[in-house]
């Protein structure tokens, strides 16, 4: 009879496990979908403008490309973290 | 049964590699051979003779060099910064160098998407341009410029202080970091996803004439994210390298 | 009295139940979990590590060489490599820019040069105009000269042909005068028997012929 409940104790352990992995990995594509809503929106739009701008000025595309690929960077860090989050929780 | 045979590994098994000799893997192998590579090419392009018109290997050189100066040094901090190109250079070079073999056949890893060299990296860059505007500014005038923004009414200090600070010296190293780090360790992921779905679609055991010819859609995908990568390669160390910039331009000359 | 010993080896899990003198072995749950080693298999160079450190933490000895060798290449770069390249690149810029420039000169000296030829040319121009212009004075001068002198012989000329022409015709006009009175008188005389007065025949002579 001890040899059973070694036995369920062990298939319970991995059971928990299972479930837990589960878990992750659910709120783990969660955590990336929703930090990718807000970065997502954000780079189309500052590259929606920036190319506005291009074509208005052509002779300022220069900069304003720089200037673009600075806020793509700092605006896409979020997604980025998101991502992590996905890592370190999910795999 | 697809969703049996397969299978995603296990995370640490793309990304962590046994050493080749004694804590040396592979990751340490290609920072050494993106040093020994930049340092060749600027070998053999300083050999060459440098009145004609520049070829290969120093034409490679001098357009990195160009690049370096026109790209970044003149857009963000002007003629003054013109000392730091070698800096800069260096650092786009190696950082580059570490992100293209992530799809150069038989490396297939980018040492940046381990955390070590970039990490590395934004604490250099932190010490860089902390110390650059001390030493430019004194400890408290950059302590002032940086914490206490001028044209803040004095109340909002309160506010704005503590934002300023998280902001200005805790997230720029972390965002410098994660951001390197994150892009090649996303590209390097995708592209294990797809290569591994082409291999398990072409190796199917059931129903292979359905399976079979599937392999050619995961297979355009992953041609397409390689050619992606290559231009994810340059932009993270471009983008790396002009934040370099953009922090140490602001440090020296807290006006811009 | 049973006891159970369990053994975790790779990836199987087995239990040994131990009774009085005999031992059963069983496996149970194969693949509980799938560690780098097996994936890989051999021959590979990935690590055989479980979760344990992490995918996101850096490893010393990684952080040790990338730290190293980048050092090592800036300044490499700092001190030897670039000022090389960057010496070569300036030096090719500065004789371009030289040779633009002495180029500028030369392009500013020749200019100079053409617009002293074009004055130079100019004033030949000039008097070669005015004695062009000259000789054209004197021949027009001399051609209205004799063109009077011409002009002057033919009218002579005409006006000699004209009186000439005149006295004839004055000639003539007198002696048909003569005659067609002559004639009248005869006609008037035949037809009436006596003769006209001089007088009329005269008159009406005359107004016939200035008819």
């Amino acid at each position: 009879m001890e040899a059973f409940s070694h036995l369920i104790a062990a298939f319970d352990q991995e059971q928990a496990d299972a479930d837990k992995a589960a878990a992750a990995a659910a709120s783990a594509g969660f955590a990336y979908g929703l930090a990718a809503i807000g970065p997502g929106i954000g780079i189309g739009y500052l590259v929606g403008k920036s190319v506005e701008a291009m074509a208005r000025q052509p002779e300022a595309a220069g900069m304003v490309r720089t200037t673009m690929f600075l806020g793509i960077a700092f605006t896409e860090a979020l997604a980025l973290i998101g991502f992590v989050v996905f890592i370190l929780i999910g795999l | 049964m697809i969703a049996e045979a397969f299978k995603f590994p296990e995370i640490n098994s793309i990304l962590r590699w046994q050493d080749l000799f004694t804590s040396f893997n592979k990751i340490a192998l290609i920072a050494v051979l993106a040093a020994v590579i930049g340092s060749t090419i600027f070998i053999l392009a300083g050999r060459k003779d440098a009145a004609v018109a520049p070829k290969g290997v120093r034409n490679l050189a001098e357009t990195s060099v160009e690049f370096i100066e026109n790209g970044i040094v003149m857009q963000t901090m002007g003629k003054d910064g013109m000392g730091w190109t070698p800096f800069l250079l260096s650092l786009f070079l190696f950082i580059y160098l570490c992100n293209v073999p992530g799809i150069i056949p038989f490396l297939q890893m980018p040492a940046t998407a381990r955390m070590a060299i970039p990490m590395f990296f934004a604490l250099l860059v932190w010490v860089i341009y902390n110390g650059v505007g001390i030493k430019h500014q004194g400890i408290g005038g950059y302590l002032k410029s940086t914490l206490f923004p001028p044209g803040v009414p004095v109340f909002l200090y309160i506010l704005v202080t503590p934002i300023e600070f998280i902001s200005n010296i805790l997230v720029r190293p972390f965002s410098l970091m994660v951001r390197l780090f994150a892009n090649m360790l996303a590209g390097h992921i995708l592209l294990v996803t797809f290569a591994l779905l082409t291999q398990s679609l072409f190796t199917a055991e059931t129903q292979k004439f359905l399976l079979k010819p599937m392999a050619v859609l995961p297979l355009f995908m992953l041609i397409f994210l390689t050619a992606f990568e290559v231009l994810v390669a340059f932009l993270q160390a471009y983008i790396f390298t002009i934040l370099t910039a953009v922090y140490i331009g602001g440090s020296a000359h807290p006006e811009h | 009295m049973h006891s159970a010993v369990v053994h975790l080896q790779g990836s199987s899990l087995q239990v040994h139940l131990v009774s009085e003198g005999e031992a059963t072995t069983t496996t149970v749950a194969e693949e509980t979990t799938v560690t780098g080693e097996e994936l890989v298999g051999e021959g590979e160079t990935h690590a055989a590590v479980s979760k344990d450190p992490g995918p996101i933490v850096p490893e010393v000895k990684e952080l040790a060489w990338g730290a190293g060798s980048f050092i090592v290449f800036a300044l490499l770069m700092r001190f030897v490599l670039f000022p090389k390249v960057k010496k070569g690149m300036d030096a090719r810029y500065n004789s371009i820019r030289s040779a633009h420039e002495s180029a500028d000169t030369e392009r500013a000296d020749a200019r100079a040069e053409v617009a002293a030829y074009e004055a130079q040319l100019a004033a030949i121009k000039a008097e070669s105009a005015k004695v062009v212009e000259a000789a054209r004075a004197t021949l027009e001068s001399e051609r209205q000269a004799k063109l009077a002198e011409v002009n002057a012989g033919i009218a002579e000329r005409r006006a000699a042909a004209t009186a000439q022409a005149e006295a004839a015709r004055t000639a003539a006009r007198d002696q048909i005068h003569a005659a067609v009175s002559d004639v009248a008188g005869r006609a008037g005389e035949l037809a009436t028997g006596r003769r006209p007065a001089a007088g009329v025949v005269e008159r009406v002579v005359n107004e016939v012929m200035a008819r």
